[in-house]
């Protein structure tokens, strides 16, 4: 242990309990504490407009933890998350609608939905590896498009739209949306963030991370390759099914448009850009590529006021695109461990401050 | 039955320039075993290039020829400036660039007028007449023209791979790149003409799809994903694969329209049966008819 649990001037671990323990020291504890606190408070300092995109990066960023069990710490390329965030919207969608669960209810379920759908499209995986499995994971996400796209069941993609929520005598309108989804999903990041963060120090959780390191010693040490990639893909497609279940009562309805292509590529690019298996990263990611869109939205309405370009050029649709593609681009090129490799080195830079050696 | 040469026919049709796209991927795969995920954009700014030079009064077979030459900088370009950092990264980080590229050419493409619209080539009048019989189905000249130039091109680029001194040191490169470096092959040499001829089949698969159905970005960049069922049923690295695989392609799709609309609400099954047959082909033999076998089994 450090000579204090206050600060932390180096690496005192002997032994491995002490390696696997949360927090190193009392300061980061406290920290997270407090940082958890300040999202508390957050809606009363953010306009009322910036909660709505402050909401979809927080599921977003339960969709990319998911996305980084199966991608970032077991290394099957997943371009499919988003079809996994749509089977549980539309599970959570027919539980509530159908069923008439209450929503309590009707996320889990959406959460265990994508997670039964995900092992079951994770099933090549123990054939396929790496460019195979990415387009086979294409595949589903297309197939799952069409099929909703065709079934009456489903709306034919169109509007299914969702009950009203009540929570504690509070109920969810018009007016207050925004702040009522912003306490219902921040918990349930919280929870889903620390119950992954705990399960990577089991045995289950070392066992992906040595399968992406190297999968023939991985099995010469005893694990199963595919049962860990397909508990890979089980883990990574409940935290999906929940993101869509939680997006589904957020965006008060469920749309196909929602869970396509595009969406699965953003919330790649989400993890690429956060920095690939780190839960920080995971939270990062969505901030990044959500900030950046809003930017860009900004910026070409400025830029399309002045009358630059020629009739006929949308530049909403022209820059966003573009400074997405880009993003993802140089970050691979310039930072592939992403935004949580800087949050790492402020990191690293305050363990020891003031002293620098 | 009237109508299953009508569908064999449209199917080879459609498949021939399936084949093409396809064979520009696997161009690059077999050199450099990169997915390109932007081959659909390379396709469409091809496609755009042709058209903006007709729009500007050029003959279309001229302003064709100089769409691919440009398609064939772009390619050589984008392996310079993106692809070649990338060699020795994993690989989820190479497919992430190649989707990253697509949507900044996607995004670079509606900066000019033609992203959001939907254009036709002026059809040429050699192009316009009498088309012909065939099998009791009409087969316009447009349709002929392009399998026919489709054909061309892949045997072209057969006789190019196996009696040509550049395309067996391609192949070569393909097979090991560590002994093809060894007898002094310049192995960034063949990845940048890889990429470079990708996009020269490319902007011609683009020309001939815009002749035949209109150019639209959104159409044009979807052949893009169509690759994909193609080279895992042909094999990935294979560029018999790509020509057999893509008509293959074209025909089921177009049986499952023939048949198989009718049962489901809606209809609509040639965009989803491709996929199906993808995974169907994945679980049973991931490498494709004449693909190399290299998938282990966990």
């Amino acid at each position: 242990m450090p000579a204090s649990r206050f600060t932390q001037t180096g690496n005192y671990r002997t032994r491995y309990q002490q390696d696997q323990t949360i927090f190193a020291t009392y300061a980061e504890q406290a920290s997270l504490i407090v940082f958890v606190l300040l999202l508390l408070t957050l809606p009363l300092l953010l306009p009322k407009t910036m909660l709505r995109d402050v909401n979809m990066i927080m599921i977003y960023a339960v969709a990319v933890i998911g996305l980084n069990v199966t991608t970032g710490y077991t290394g099957l390329i997943n371009i499919g998350q988003a079809a996994f965030m749509g089977v549980g919207a539309y599970a959570t969608a027919l539980a509530a609608t159908r069923w008439g669960l209450p929503f309590f209810l009707a996320i889990p379920l959406g959460g265990v939905a994508g997670a039964v759908i995900g092992t079951f499209v994770g099933l090549p995986s123990l054939r396929l590896k790496y460019l195979y499995l990415a387009v086979a994971t294409l595949a589903f996400q297309l197939i799952f498009e069409w099929s909703v796209g065709h079934s009456p069941l489903l709306e034919q993609g169109g509007a299914i739209s969702l009950p009203t929520v009540q929570v504690f005598g509070i109920r969810d309108t018009f007016l207050n949306h925004n702040i009522f989804w912003y306490y219902l999903i921040l918990p349930v990041l919280v929870a889903l963030a620390l119950l992954w963060r705990n399960v990577l120090r089991t045995r289950h959780g070392r066992s992906l991370i040595a399968v992406r390191d190297n999968d023939r010693a991985a099995a010469a040490m005893g694990i199963h390759p595919g049962t860990a990639k397909l508990t890979a893909f089980m883990i990574g497609s409940f935290y999906a099914g929940i993101a869509g279940g939680l997006f589904a009562y957020f965006q008060k309805a469920v749309v196909i448009e929602d869970y396509g292509l595009s969406i699965s590529v953003q919330l790649l690019a989400m993890a690429i850009v956060g920095g690939l298996g780190s839960l920080p990263g995971s939270f990062l990611g969505p901030l990044f590529i959500v900030a950046l869109d809003r930017t860009m939205e900004k910026a070409s309405q400025w830029l399309g006021g002045l009358n630059l370009f020629p009739e006929g050029v949308d530049v909403t649709s022209a820059l966003r695109p573009l400074s997405f593609g880009l993003a993802i681009v140089l970050f691979l090129m310039f930072e592939p461990r992403g935004l949580a490799n800087w949050w790492r080195l402020v990191r690293m830079y305050f363990k020891k401050w003031p002293y620098k050696f | 039955m009237e109508l299953l040469p009508q569908l064999l026919l449209a199917g080879v049709v459609i498949g021939s320039i399936y084949a093409l796209a396809a064979l520009g991927f696997v161009l690059i795969y077999k050199s450099s075993r990169v997915i390109n995920f932007a081959h659909g954009q390379i396709i469409a700014s091809g496609a755009f290039i042709a058209f903006a030079l007709t729009q500007a009064g050029m003959n279309l077979w001229l302003a064709g020829l100089i769409a691919m030459v440009a398609t064939f900088l772009l390619g050589m370009l984008i392996e310079r400036v993106f692809l070649r950092r990338m060699v020795g990264e994993p690989i989820i980080a190479v497919i992430m660039v190649t989707i990253g590229l697509a949507s900044v050419i996607d995004g670079l493409l509606h900066l000019t007028p033609y992203g959001a619209g939907n254009y036709s080539f002026p059809t040429p009048a050699v192009l316009g007449g009498q088309g012909i019989e065939l099998f009791g189905t009409q087969l316009s000249r447009i349709q002929l023209t392009g399998v026919l130039a489709s054909l061309a091109l892949l045997a072209g680029f057969t006789y190019f791979f196996n009696k040509s001194t550049l395309g067996i040191t391609m192949r070569a490169v393909a097979d090991d790149q560590m002994a093809a470096m060894s007898v002094g092959t310049s192995v960034e040499r063949v990845f940048a003409l890889a990429w470079a001829a990708a996009g020269l089949t490319a902007a011609a698969a683009g020309v001939i799809l815009g002749l035949m159905s209109g150019l639209t970005l959104g159409g044009l960049a979807g052949i893009g994903l169509k690759v994909f069922p193609v080279v895992i049923l042909g094999g990935l690295d294979s560029v018999a694969g790509a020509i057999v695989g893509g008509i293959l392609i074209g025909i089921l799709e177009n049986l499952s329209a023939g048949y198989l609309d009718g049962l489901v609400p809606g209809g609509g099954t040639r965009e989803v049966f491709p996929f199906i047959i993808l995974i169907a082909v994945l679980l049973v033999r991931p490498y494709g008819l004449f693909g190399t076998k290299e998938i282990e089994r966990v």
